[in-house]
This record gives structure tokens, C-alpha cells and sequence, in this order.
């Protein structure tokens, strides 16, 4: 073939789409008019050319499609290297650009870090406690079961073991029914040296087929190693088999004495399942006696949790059926113990988080609330910079940079500071969670399993994804929006209407989010100051607290425990710094004491009392923790197991029941339907103590002495002189000379006992404190660096004012004003949102209300007078502006 | 026709092609012409299959395309060779003598 002639290009190459279609068959087209060109040039008559030509091409659509094929995929590939092409240069430009403003960065990076990581470290815990799924097989189909009562406003209690036993074996619905003690029971191993406490709960012999977690090494309990005929056994946790046996393998079989009865290790469980409390150390079957079964009181005392499994299919609704008719049937079957009580179920899941559900998500959004502001102040430095930049984006505008291509430069810039940020807060949310945990009350659920899971990380990419567009977009959109050569006339003065306003709203909305978390933070402040000042009653310092757990097999006689504890209080108070020791079934806050019924001699038939709290404590008990006696006596050393027995009964059980009446002298008995029944004595009347929390409502109750009803759980109270922990050896060579075996239990000053009665008030608050300080703190900088700005921008009218005579005070006066207006805008806006969000925080709240008028006018004072601290060094320094020096300033 | 005609394998059409660009740009029908005349008719071109050929060899960045006006004035699509397709073409008739050879020498070997 010859030389070719010149070819000019006539269009650009195909883009893309429909385009490259169009461009095949073209290339088709002009194939088949060549082909008939040639065939007519030989004489061929131009109908038969075309269709010869089209004859010879074969098949149009197949050539097509294939060419079609290649095309796509070329253009495909093509495309996905310019988008990386213009990222990395995209990215580029944004590292050379943060170079030259260093501060800019670091204050962005920091601020964003702030919001990202305390977001990143609450979202942990709400993701172990509320959202990751139970860590057991198929944990939809768990449920807890409980029993409810209107008589006794009983919602959701604990269950009677007779009525689980019932429900196990008549349901259609679960495929097993397990109970578990719903309390933590210390136990001494001893064996080898000093006895030792372990951490034990009571479970059915079901209780982990029902759970289905596999053990590690052994078996599981089984489910006729409920009752005691059958050998003792017993279940450890990783953790302790680790510790006090350092995993030895050969543990199976092995002999442990706990309690002095003697069980065999059969099993050991994976690390991580402590089920139903943190930290366990032993599973130990009930060893209930199947004689129990008939008798009354294994239907009257309700001290079991329940947990079940539905069958696969099953729905909730289909089981609270089954489980209503059973209960049904009880009350008939057993009036005497079950009249009017009926059972329900919750899901496991929800049972467990309770109560956290809500602080948590109240955290959750408060937290969120800070990284709004922290996106604003972002925003509002990109804003500020926007207009500095404007002629460099009006000089790329005019070289040819798109709109489009502009605007992603700025999401690339906004998002590379979102990301930089974002990691900078993982790395301080990690820390954030450790510390966290470290504040948390002790009894918030599934603490083991929080931690940054890959889903936290997940909530934190996305939390900065979505931060970077939040504050890029705005000022990238007004920036690209601006007219390139209105920016380029435009060198420096006004910077456009539409930017200030931008920026005023911004500032109004730090403001007014600011004093939403401001509010909250002093609302729960305040409760947890009120419940602080709360009386519980008693005298909390210098008291030392500890238990003792008689094991039954050595102490079968309850009798003998009275003995034990007379014994030991007689050589504990003659400790020199001892000022008096008691002893008690349950310490006041601890929520133990046992409920139930009374009657009172010269009641007519049929009148009771219910739901009464019952104890029994030593003579030096109302001493020891500065209870006061009101009417009457306390016990003496005379109220002995065989004198007549006697009670003191607590303030609101004398008003209640005794109105106007004088109690002391009258009679109760306990079983108000037992004829046979003893008759107590009333000696006489003390305080009131907190017995469930201090928030709680004060409880009617009755105190036997120790000696006439001893219980083997029982808790030992000692005053001091100084500080209590100091006596613990001093106590412990006490008991040992009484009981070698005998290990002192839950060792703890009662000072910090009451601490933990608010130490969920003191998270939330303390934590709500501290997101509020961060709001306040990032506020106070916008508002700071947005005046400064304004100001900045406004120096030669500044100066012109003063070169025709504005006195500086006038001019303080000009700049402050106009910014304080926006910040009462936003005080105003966020007291509105602070009464919305507090109506969420009513619940949580003690002895303040939610729309406490004087907790809003201080925050709103407080943050209008913070606002104006902020706007008075920059509006200060706008006013010693030399006026000379300001005109020279273009 | 005194010869058989052979059919192209796809490798092969690539090749071929590349060939035809060797002197400078060529549009679909004119490779297609000097195929049918260099091989005087014994190398069958199936005129739909050349079109996917060019197009992949321009998707392996072998030959750039674009449009011009032909010598009879019509529009067409043009194919250059790029330094890399010359590259590739010197290879592939390299180990296309070298296999070509061996083959003859198997088939011709005596015993």
C-alpha cells in the first residue's frame, strides 16, 4: 500500500456510554462503504455492492458486540486510573496545602480527635453492653422468666423454685427451663493454707445445656445433679482454674473442699464465659433434696432467676401464652402461695442491659452532640480559610479547573483532615474506653466484652466520613459557588454576605448545643449531689464491713452460728481501737433483706401486713451504725435464743401500721396464717434506713435479734477509732482462733459501700461533666477564633470609625454587640433543645426536675458570660487599632 | 483459486494485523485489503473478526486509533502502531519463525 494522505482528527475520541457505541458502528459503516465503493468501481451496480459488501462483513451484530465488549472495558479501566490519578493529586495539593498552615491543622486534627474519640470510646461500651448479641449459641432464643404479683406490686421478680420446676415440666414452648441463684454466693476452699473465698453461683444441673456454651476441658453439669443424691460437682471458670490451680490439665476429677463439703471437679469453662455475673469462679448445682419439692415454702420464697430457651419457631407471644396458662393452673393447684401470681418473660438480651439501656444512649447522644460542635468549629476554620483562599480557587477556576474538580479538591482536603483526625481519636478513644471502665459502677453489664471491636472501629471510620462532608461540604460548595472573577477583583474587604451569615450560624449552633450538654451536665450534677446529701440512716464512717459465710455441714444447727458470733463479737470489741461490733443478716443499701408478712396481736382476722423487711442483728448493731432508738429499747445481751422472743420495728412500719398508736408492748407474728405461730414482742422504735438505695422510698421492717434468728450468711460491723481497714489483721486472727476455715468475705469500709449506692449517679454525671467541658471548651475557641476573625476583616472600618472619632468604647461596644446578639440567638436556641433533651434525662433524675428554672438561667448565664470573655480580647484588641496603621491596610 | 484457504487463529489475526500497520496508519479496510493481497488470497480474513482484533490490540495499548478522512474521501478510523506494538510484533514473529522452524524440522525429521 501506498502513502497515506494527511488526516486531520475531526472529533474527539469517544467518552464513553452510548458514545462508544456509536462509535463502532461508524467504524462498521464506513468498512461497509469502502467494500461497496470498491465492488462498484469494478461495476458492480450500487444495490448489489451493498448488500455484497455486507455478505462479505459477515454477521454486523456479533463484530459489534464483541468490539463493544473491549471497548467497555478499556474505558472502564480507563477511568478508574484518572479517579486514582486525580486523588493522589488531589492529595498531594492537600499536603502541600496543610504545610502552610500548620495551626490550622493541629487545631482541626485536635478538635475532630476530641469529638471522633469520645464518640469512639462511648460507642464501645454501647456496642458491648446493648448491641453486641450474647455471647452463647443462638442467643435470640434465650429468655428470662419471672414471676409478677400486684398484691405485692411484685413486676418481673424473682421466682419460687417449686413454680421452675412446674413450668420445666408442662411447657410446649422451651425446649429446657433452668434457675440459677440470682445472687453471689462467697464460699472458703480450703485444703490448702489459708482459706480461701471463691466466687460461687448455685445452678440447676440444666443451667449450661440450656446456656449451649461448650466447656473448655470436661463436662457440663447435668440435670439430675440438681438434687443431693447424686455426687457434688462442680463447674470452674477459666479464670480460676488459671489462678488457683495454674491450669493444670489434670484437673478433672479432683477433689475441692469448699464449705466444708467435699465436690469434684467435672468440668472447666472457656475464658470469657462468666455467666451470670463477672468474675465467677465456681458452678455449684442447688443440691436441693427432692423432699423439698412438697413442701410449702419452696413455692413461698422467691430466690431463683430463671432462664430458658424457646424451641426453634416459637415466638415470644406463643410462650408469655404458655407460660400465663401454666401459671393459671398453679394458682389454682396452690392458692395458698400463688394467688394472683403470674409470669412473664423479657428476652435474655434485654434483660441483662436493663437499666444501662438508657444512660447509655443518653451518653451516646451526648457524645454526638460534641462532635457536632467539633464539626462546626472545623467548619468554621474552613470557612475562614475559604475566603483567604478565594483567589487561589478563582485562579484555578480560570486555568481550567472545573467545578466539579474544584469541589472534590476541597471534600479530598476536608476528608484527609476528617481521616487524619479520626485516627488521631481511635488512638484516644482506646484510651477513653480504658478509662471508662475504670469510672463505670461495677455492676454495668457485660463489661468483659467491651473493648474496640472491629464494629467500633467500623462506627468510628464511618462517624469520620461522615464528620469530614459535614463540615467540608458547606464551605467547599460556598467557595466553588463564589464567581471566579468577582473573587479575583475582590482582593480583600467585605468577603461576601453569604460567608458571614454562614458563620454566624455556625457559632449560634455551637452555642446552642453547647448549652444543651451544659444543662444536662449540671442536671445530673445536681442529682447526684442531692442523692449524696440523702440520710441513709446510719453512720457511714469509720465502720469496717465484712462477711461470713458458716458452711452447713460444720454449723447444721443454726444455733450454733448465734454461739459463733456471740463468741466472736465478745473478742472483736475488745480490740483496742474498737469502739463497738455487731453483727447482722444484711447491711442497710445492700438490697438483701428477705420480705414477708405479719399480723399483730388484736388485728381482726385477716388483716396483714406485707411485704415487711426482715433482720436480725446483734444487740450492738444500732450503736455501731449510729441508728437511733426512738421509743423503747434496743436488744441487750438478755434477748437470748431462749428468752422470749422480741423485735424492734423501724419508724415507718410504727407509722404506718401503728398510727397515732404506741407500738411498744404490742405483739407481731410472722406467719399470719400459721395459729401456732410465735408471738414477738415490740421493745421498741428505731430510724428508718435506706435498705435498697438511696433514691428508693423508705421500707417498713422488722429487726429480730441475731441470737433468736440466726441465718449462716451474716455480715460483721465494726466502729473505730481512725481508720477502719487498718483492724483487718487484728480480725482475722479473731476468727481464725475460732474457725481455722472460716475466710472473712467482702472486706470493704461502709463509707465505700455507700459510694456505691451512687456510683452510677457519679458516671453519668462525671461523664456528662465531661462532655459539657469539651462543648464549653470548643465553643469558647469558635466563638474566639470567629471574632477574631470578623474583627480582622473589619480593621479599616474599624479605623475609619476612630479616624472620625469613635471613642473605643464604642467601638468595644459595635463588635461586641453584634456578636452577643448571635450568642443570646444560640443560648436561646439551646435552652429550648436543653428542655427537649432533659425530658429524656427526667428518669435518671433525683430530687431536681428536669426543667429546674434556676439550673437553666445559671447555664445560660454561665455561657453568655463565657461567650463574652471570648469576644472581649479580640474586640479589645480591634479597638487599640492605631487608625494610621488600619487605613494603610488595603 | 489454486490454493486452500487457511482460517486465522485468533493469536494469529493479531499478529497479521500488526503487520499491516508496520509502514504507518491504516484504517479497518485498508488492513484488511493488504492482508487479502500480500497473501494473494490464501489467508482468509473474516471482515467481522478483524474489528474485535483492532480493538483488542488497542485495548493492549499496541496501536492508538483515531478518525481522519481516507484517500477516497470518506471518514474512517485510523490504527498507528505504538512503540510498544512494535515492540510486541518484532516478539511474536520472532517466536513465530522459532516455532514454525521446529514444527518443520519434527515433520521433515527421517526416522
Amino acid at each position: 500500500m501506498e502513502g497515506k494522505p494527511g488526516f486531520r482528527r475531526v472529533r474527539r475520541f469517544a467518552s464513553g456510554g452510548s458514545d462508544l457505541r456509536r462509535e463502532v458502528d461508524d467504524e462498521i459503516a464506513s468498512h461497509l462503504e469502502h467494500t461497496a465503493r470498491e465492488l462498484m468501481a469494478s461495476g458492480m451496480d450500487p444495490r448489489e455492492a451493498e448488500e455484497e459488501a455486507r455478505r462479505r462483513f459477515g454477521p454486523v451484530e456479533h463484530s459489534r458486540e464483541a468490539c463493544l465488549a473491549i471497548d467497555r472495558r478499556r474505558y472502564r479501566a480507563r477511568r478508574r486510573w484518572e479517579a486514582l490519578h486525580d486523588l493522589v493529586q488531589d492529595l498531594g495539593f492537600a499536603v502541600r496545602t496543610f504545610r502552610r498552615s500548620p495551626v490550622f491543622v493541629a487545631g482541626a486534627i485536635l478538635t475532630l480527635a476530641l469529638g471522633i474519640g469520645a464518640n469512639t470510646a462511648v460507642f464501645s461500651v454501647v456496642h458491648g453492653v446493648l448491641l453486641k448479641p450474647l455471647p452463647f449459641p443462638e442467643p435470640e432464643r434465650l429468655v428470662a422468666l419471672w414471676e409478677s404479683n400486684p398484691d405485692r406490686d411484685w413486676t418481673a421478680a424473682d421466682v419460687a423454685p417449686a413454680n421452675v420446676l412446674d413450668w420445666r415440666e408442662q411447657n410446649r414452648v422451651f425446649t429446657d427451663v433452668t434457675a440459677l441463684l440470682t445472687l453471689r454466693s462467697q464460699l472458703a476452699l480450703t485444703g490448702s493454707g489459708e482459706p480461701q473465698a471463691v466466687d460461687a453461683i448455685f445452678v440447676c444441673g440444666n443451667f449450661f445445656s440450656v446456656l449451649g456454651v461448650p466447656p473448655l476441658l470436661g463436662r457440663w453439669l447435668r440435670p439430675e445433679e440438681t438434687w443431693d443424691d447424686t455426687e457434688r460437682v462442680v463447674v470452674l471458670s477459666h479464670g480460676f482454674w488459671r489462678r488457683s490451680f495454674g491450669g493444670d490439665p489434670k484437673i478433672l476429677g479432683r477433689d475441692l473442699r469448699i464449705n466444708a463439703r467435699t465436690y469434684r471437679v467435672v468440668g472447666v469453662m472457656p475464658p470469657g464465659f462468666s455467666y451470670p455475673l463477672a468474675d465467677l469462679d465456681v458452678w455449684i448445682p442447688m443440691g436441693w433434696s427432692k423432699e423439698n419439692r412438697t413442701q410449702p415454702y419452696f413455692r413461698r420464697a422467691h430466690y431463683l432467676f430463671s432462664v430458658a430457651r424457646l424451641k426453634p419457631g416459637v415466638s415470644l407471644e406463643q410462650a408469655r401464652a404458655d407460660l400465663r396458662s401454666i401459671a393459671d393452673r398453679l394458682e389454682e393447684q396452690y392458692p395458698e402461695t400463688n394467688t394472683h401470681m403470674g409470669a412473664g418473660l423479657t428476652p435474655l438480651h434485654e434483660w441483662v442491659v436493663g437499666e444501662t439501656r438508657r444512660p447509655l444512649l443518653i451518653l451516646l447522644g451526648a457524645v454526638g452532640l460534641v462532635l457536632l460542635i467539633a464539626c462546626a468549629n472545623v467548619a468554621n476554620l474552613q470557612l475562614a480559610r475559604a475566603t483567604v483562599r478565594a483567589r487561589e480557587m478563582a485562579l484555578r477556576s480560570a486555568l481550567g479547573a472545573g467545578r466539579g474538580r474544584l469541589l472534590r479538591q476541597l471534600l479530598t482536603e476536608s476528608l484527609l483532615l476528617a481521616l487524619l483526625g479520626g485516627a488521631a481519636g481511635v488512638l484516644l478513644g482506646a484510651q477513653g474506653t480504658r478509662a471508662l471502665l475504670a469510672l463505670a459502677p461495677g455492676d454495668i453489664p457485660r463489661a468483659a466484652e467491651i473493648g474496640l471491636h472491629p464494629a467500633v472501629l467500623l462506627f468510628s471510620l464511618a462517624a469520620t466520613v461522615l464528620t469530614g462532608l459535614l463540615f467540608g461540604l458547606a464551605p467547599a460548595l460556598r467557595s466553588v459557588g463564589a464567581e471566579a472573577g468577582e473573587a479575583l477583583r475582590e482582593s480583600r474587604g467585605a468577603s461576601g454576605q453569604r460567608g458571614n451569615r454562614m458563620r454566624g450560624s455556625l457559632m449560634v449552633a455551637e452555642v446552642a448545643l453547647a448549652v444543651v450538654l451544659a444543662v444536662g451536665a449540671a442536671l445530673l450534677a445536681q442529682s447526684f449531689l442531692r442523692l449524696r446529701q440523702v440520710d441513709p440512716g446510719f453512720r457511714t464512717e469509720n465502720v469496717l464491713t465484712a462477711g461470713l459465710s458458716l458452711p452447713g455441714a460444720s454449723y447444721p444447727e443454726t444455733r450454733a452460728v448465734g454461739v459463733l458470733a456471740g463468741r466472736l463479737l465478745e473478742r472483736v470489741e475488745t480490740l483496742p481501737q474498737v469502739r463497738s461490733a455487731a453483727v447482722t443478716t444484711a447491711l442497710p443499701l445492700s438490697g438483701l433483706s428477705w420480705t414477708s408478712d405479719f399480723t399483730v396481736e388484736g388485728w381482726p382476722a385477716g388483716r396483714e401486713g406485707t411485704e415487711f423487711h426482715r433482720r436480725a442483728v446483734s444487740p450492738g448493731y444500732f450503736r455501731t451504725l449510729g441508728v437511733p432508738l426512738l421509743q423503747g429499747r434496743v436488744f441487750t445481751a438478755a434477748d437470748g435464743a431462749e428468752a422470749p422472743p422480741v423485735v424492734v420495728i423501724n419508724e415507718s412500719l410504727a407509722r404506718r401500721y401503728f398510727d397515732g398508736e404506741d407500738p411498744v408492748g404490742r405483739r407481731v407474728r410472722f406467719s399470719p396464717d400459721d395459729p401456732d405461730g410465735e408471738w414477738a414482742t415490740i421493745v421498741g422504735v428505731v430510724g428508718d434506713e435506706k435498705l435498697e438505695g438511696l433514691a428508693a422510698e423508705n421500707r417498713v421492717e422488722i429487726l429480730q435479734p441475731f441470737a433468736q434468728a440466726p441465718e449462716h450468711q451474716l455480715k460483721l460491723a465494726v466502729r473505730t477509732d481512725g481508720d477502719p481497714a487498718t483492724l483487718l489483721p487484728a480480725l482475722r486472727a479473731a476468727l481464725k482462733d475460732l474457725d481455722r476455715d472460716l475466710p472473712f468475705l467482702d472486706v470493704a469500709p461502709l463509707d465505700d459501700l455507700v459510694a456505691e449506692a451512687t456510683a452510677r449517679e457519679r458516671f453519668l454525671a462525671l461523664l456528662m461533666a465531661t462532655f459539657a467541658g469539651i462543648a464549653l471548651a470548643l465553643a469558647a475557641v469558635g466563638v474566639f477564633a470567629l471574632i477574631s476573625y470578623a474583627v480582622t476583616q473589619r480593621t479599616r472600618e474599624i479605623g475609619i470609625r476612630m479616624a472620625l472619632g469613635a471613642a473605643e468604647r464604642q467601638v468595644l461596644r459595635l463588635v461586641i454587640g453584634r456578636a452577643m446578639a448571635l450568642v443570646l440567638v444560640g443560648v436561646g436556641l439551646g435552652a429550648a433543645g436543653a428542655l427537649a433533651f432533659s425530658r429524656v434525662l427526667q428518669s435518671l433524675l433525683f430530687g431536681v426536675s428536669a426543667a429546674d428554672p434556676a439550673t437553666f438561667v445559671l447555664v445560660a448565664a454561665a455561657l453568655a458570660l463565657l461567650a463574652f470573655s471570648s469576644t472581649y480580647v479580640p474586640a479589645r484588641r480591634a479597638a487599640q487599632v492605631d487608625p494610621a496603621v488600619a487605613l494603610r491596610k488595603e | 483459486m489454486g490454493k486452500r484457504q487457511m482460517d486465522l487463529l485468533q493469536g494469529t489475526l493479531d499478529m497479521l494485523v500488526l503487520k499491516a500497520l508496520i509502514w504507518g496508519p491504516r484504517h479497518g479496510y485498508e488492513v484488511m485489503r493488504w492482508v487479502r493481497q500480500v497473501s494473494e488470497g490464501g489467508l482468509q480474513i473474516e471482515e467481522g473478526a478483524l474489528y474485535p482484533s483492532l480493538h483488542r490490540i488497542q485495548a493492549r495499548g499496541w496501536v492508538e486509533a483515531e478518525w481522519g478522512v481516507s484517500e477516497t474521501g470518506r471518514q474512517a478510523k485510523f490504527y498507528t502502531l505504538t512503540a510498544e506494538g512494535r515492540k510486541q510484533f518484532e516478539e511474536e514473529t520472532a517466536s513465530w519463525k522459532r516455532y514454525v522452524d521446529t514444527v518443520a524440522r519434527v515433520l521433515e525429521a527421517e526416522a
